[in-house]
């Protein structure tokens, strides 16, 4: 009974594929920006929380940016948008059914509006990758206490941040000691400047201060000079810095699953883009023994959690 | 060029294609080794750079020239690493460490580069710094734009290295190969002849075994071993000498046996020649005695009175008497001058000396065969033997009037060209030699155009004394005749100077009985012989006395009776000679009156014992005008004493 189902199944499955793609019957399509593996977690992650839910399988299809750019999608119930780039290709496309897009940092979101002109609504909305500021700098405070200095370096993406930053850090009697990277050649000078006074440097998601090229470096000047770094990835844990907090593809899958789950149940997304509810928490233990801390995971993503403002 | 010895060829075969293998290896080796530290040279700097490059990264980032002065007086203690200049992002220097040699920045690019300097064997390796790129595949690190984030050049290392280490560490692996190409080939060419001797051996020792061979020693062998890698080769040619040797014997053993027939076969010729010398002197003697007898006779008896027709044939007998003296005379020439039995005694005299004897015995025969006979009178003084050249003119011209029937002879000399030598020539009118003859006249008893042998035509052996004779003197001689056109026989002679001392005193006419009352002993066995010289001497006035040997001889003395001379005959009965007896009897006197010796022997041992007796050999038949000149000769000589 049940492998005559699943025959069923199979032979309409092949039929569908035969006949090309029936944008039609598919109920949620899902456009990731490429086939990395963060993106194809967050995908399975949605799908099988989707499916979870009770949406079959059937009824979810999957594509990349560019293959959506080549054929559309048709006319779905819902369309998730996995990064940054299926974000502003779907926006590109200005579609006629509701948008999810997930898995992309806020600035990003934002570019896209600013490039497409649309607004984020119930029909067009996100779910940041980024963490609030305030969870950040919450974490900062459960994890080093006596840390009053934050030091932060603003580039050009992140400067729009800094009036955020700055009324959250004083609700939490914290002071921000900040410096401006207008260029690379500046970097060095900025982050010696910050690094004097800080008492921990929070890195924040911008190209053009931390990359792949000069992290490395920062993280040398702020271990040197005792100054711990939190970071905003699991990467940026590996490389050196001392913790992070972030949420996995595969946290934003299932997040963003629920809210699909909503959408086809009639209700609308949300108007106000959001940010991802469950998140992680990451030490980098040997770091943290080079500073003298001592840091328990899990109880720090449980302080947070239970401190978090956002749900 | 020297041809190369086999040892030196063999040594040549093993060592060339060792040497050639050996230096190929060492070569490829060699290369390869040096390549190989070329590139670990190289690999190493490179490497060297990249960590330099890293190490600097953040000392260039965070532009701590403290930090960077560490590094690159860290990096100066690296083996060849001469310099270390590094320089900022703008190119500005930072620092430098070490003396840089190089005199120009090389361009400094994004890339690295490498710059060789072979003049002082460094090279420049320009490293850009970039920092290091961690791996943040984070979501948040992405861009809208898709601008990738430009390479930030942190700045860039100067880094100068000296090859010298290098150079030299090839050198020594240089060296090293040589040394090893050399060691090979020593051990090789050690290797080549200690096993080469196993060849060389049997191969020397078949060469020296060829060559004793070669040299005759057929005897030699070379032992047979098992393990001779010529032992085939061997074999054969030990066979081969064997074969040879017994060829050799078979050839020495065939000449040895010919050799033996030949000995015998000229001893059996030898034996023969002897026999019949033998049975020819004996015959000549035998033929000797009775003939001189039968001369002495007929002298004997021209001198009684007779009527005409006996006188007649006393002349006849007489002429018979001279051909059979001719011939017999003739033939003891031939066998003297074979016998070597002929002194020759030359010395310098007129020629015309022997001319005018020529005239006096020849002007009265050419007169009665209508004739005429001229000698040519000469003024020249010759070095020959007076004696025999006279013999030989006699025999020419006797020759010359004998073959010609009209006209005459003529004898005449004429200087040769350079005045050394004459030429004696004898010409006449004659029938002529053909030329065919030429040889053949000189041979003994031919004559031409005298097959019958008739006696007056003389013995057919004049020419061939004369021939013998001027060999003996080394008087080269010449015939020039055609038929009937004359002949011409000549011969050459030495000129001398004339010496005045020598004049030959002339012979007197003798009256018949002039040695009346001399008292003479004459010993001879033969009784025939002994009555004629008795009678003959007689005839001369002597009063001889005979005897038949030495005993008789002196029982002639015996009776007081004193011989004025002594004549006998060489060989006596009972094996006396002549010469003792003589002795015997001037011993048994006391005193030496003259002797003379006569024989019938033609030996030559015989007329040197009679010269060393100091006795004058008269030779049977001995011709009773000579005899008669001797005794007055010696009886003058005793006299004059």
């Amino acid at each position: 009974m049940h492998a005559q189902h699943h025959f069923i199944s199979l032979v309409f499955c092949l039929l569908l594929w035969a006949v090309g793609p029936v944008h039609a019957t598919a109920l949620v399509v899902i456009v990731s920006s490429e086939r990395s593996p963060a993106y194809v977690e967050a995908a399975e992650a949605l799908v099988s929380e989707l499916e979870r839910r009770g949406v079959s399988r059937f009824d979810m299809r999957q594509q990349t940016a560019l293959e959506f750019k080549n054929s559309g999608a048709g006319s779905p119930r819902l369309l998730v948008a996995l990064g940054a780039q299926a974000a502003q290709a779907v926006a590109a496309a200005q579609p006629k059914f509701p948008v999810l897009c997930a898995l992309l940092p806020r600035t990003s979101f934002e570019a896209v509006l600013r490039e497409t002109g649309l607004k984020s609504s119930d029909q067009f909305s996100a779910l940041y990758l980024d963490q609030p500021l305030s969870r950040q700098l919450e974490l900062v405070r459960l994890a080093l206490p006596a840390a009053k200095n934050i030091g932060v370096l603003w580039g050009p993406e992140s400067k729009s941040k800094e009036p955020t930053l700055k009324a959250l850090a004083a609700t939490k009697l914290l002071s921000v000691v900040d410096g401006s990277v207008a260029g690379e050649n500046f970097l060095f000078p900025q982050l010696k400047k910050v690094l004097a006074e800080a008492d921990v440097l929070l890195a924040l998601p911008d190209q053009q201060v931390f990359n792949a090229q000069t992290i490395q470096n920062i993280l040398l000047s702020s271990f040197r000079a005792r100054v711990p770094l939190v970071g905003f990835s699991p990467a940026y844990v590996r490389a050196g810095a001392l913790l992070a907090v972030f949420s996995t593809p595969e946290q934003i899958g299932r997040q963003s699953a629920a809210l699909a789950k909503d959408v086809l149940l009639g209700r609308g997304l949300p108007a106000t883009p959001l940010y991802p509810s469950s998140f992680s928490v990451m030490v980098n233990d040997h770091v943290a023994r080079s500073l003298g801390l001592s840091l328990d995971t899990s109880l720090l993503t449980d302080r947070l959690k239970s401190t978090d403002s956002t749900k | 060029m020297k041809p190369l010895s086999i040892r030196t060829r063999m040594l040549l075969a093993v060592l060339l294609p060792v040497f050639l293998i050996a230096a190929m290896l060492t070569a490829v080796y060699l290369t390869a080794r040096m390549g190989d530290m070329d590139k670990a040279y190289h690999q190493k700097s490179q490497a060297f750079m990249r960590q330099l490059a890293v190490s600097s990264e953040y000392g260039l980032f965070s532009a701590n020239v403290i930090q960077l002065q560490v590094l690159a007086n860290a990096a100066m203690q690296e083996s060849d690493v001469v310099s270390v200049t590094i320089l900022d992002d703008r190119g500005r220097i930072l620092l430098k460490a070490g003396q840089h040699r190089f005199t120009r920045f090389p361009l400094l690019g994004n890339t690295p580069s490498t710059t060789f300097d072979a003049l002082k064997g460094i090279d420049l390796l320009a490293y850009p710094v970039f920092p290091s790129v961690v791996k943040l595949d984070d979501l948040l690190g992405t861009t809208l734009s898709g601008v990738a984030i430009k390479p930030i050049l942190l700045g860039h290392i100067l880094v100068e290295f000296s090859q010298e280490a290098l150079l030299a560490r090839e050198r020594g692996v240089l060296g090293l190969g040589l040394v090893v190409l050399l060691l090979g080939l020593l051990v090789a060419g050690f290797l080549a002849l200690k096993l080469g001797q196993g060849v060389m051996r049997p191969i020397f020792s078949v060469s020296d075994l060829i060559k004793r061979i070669g040299l005759g020693e057929f005897s030699a062998r070379n032992p047979v071993l098992p393990n001779d890698p010529l032992r085939a080769l061997q074999i054969v040619l030990n066979q081969t000498a064997e074969r040879l040797a017994m060829s050799r014997d078979d050839l020495e053993q065939r000449i040895r046996m010919a050799t033996e027939a030949l000995r015998e076969q000229k001893e059996e010729a030898e034996r023969a020649t002897l026999s019949k010398s033998r049975f020819l002197a004996a015959a000549s003697h035998d033929l000797r005695q009775p003939m001189h007898a039968l001369g002495m006779f007929v002298a004997r008896l021209a001198q009684l009175a007779h009527d005409p027709q006996t006188t007649g044939l006393i002349k006849h007998l007489e002429s018979s008497v001279h051909a059979m003296q001719d011939l017999l005379d003739g033939l003891m020439d031939i066998s003297r001058l074979d016998a070597h039995a002929v002194p020759v005694r030359l010395s310098a005299f007129p020629i015309e000396d022997v001319f005018e004897k020529l005239r006096a015995t020849f002007a009265l025969s050419a007169q009665e065969q209508k004739l005429t006979f001229h000698v040519r009178p000469s003024q020249v003084w010759v070095l020959s033997d007076a004696g025999l050249l006279h013999r030989v003119l006699i025999n020419l011209v006797d020759n010359a009037l004998r073959y010609t029937q009209t006209g005459g002879v003529v004898v005449a000399c004429r200087r040769l060209p350079g005045g050394q030598k004459i030429r004696l020539e004898v010409w006449d009118s004659g029938q002529g030699i053909s030329p065919k003859h030429h040889q053949a006249v000189f041979a003994e008893f031919f004559q031409v155009g005298n097959a019958e042998r008739n006696r007056t035509q003389g013995m057919g052996l004049g020419l061939n004394i004369v021939k013998r004779t001027l060999k003996l003197l080394g008087h080269p001689m010449a015939l020039c005749s055609h038929l009937g056109q004359g002949t011409r026989f000549s011969f050459e002679l030495p000129v001398v100077a004339p010496d005045l001392d020598l004049l030959t005193p002339q012979e007197m006419a003798a009256p018949a009985r002039e040695f009346e009352g001399r008292q003479v002993l004459l010993i001879e066995d033969d009784a025939l012989a002994l009555a004629a010289l008795e009678s003959l001497l007689a005839s001369w006035g002597c009063e001889s006395r005979c005897a038949v040997g030495v005993v008789q001889a002196l029982a002639h003395l015996n009776r007081g009776w004193v011989p004025e001379l002594i004549i006998s005959d060489y060989r006596l009965p009972g094996g006396d000679n002549g010469i003792d007896a003589i002795a015997q009897v001037r011993a048994r006197l006391g005193i030496s009156p003259p002797a003379c010796l006569m024989s019938g022997d033609m030996n030559l041992s015989l007329s040197e014992a009679s010269k060393v007796a100091q006795l004058t050999l008269l030779h049977k038949p001995v011709r009773p005008a000579k005899l008669r000149s001797l005794v007055r000769h010696l009886l003058s000589e005793a006299s004059l004493s």
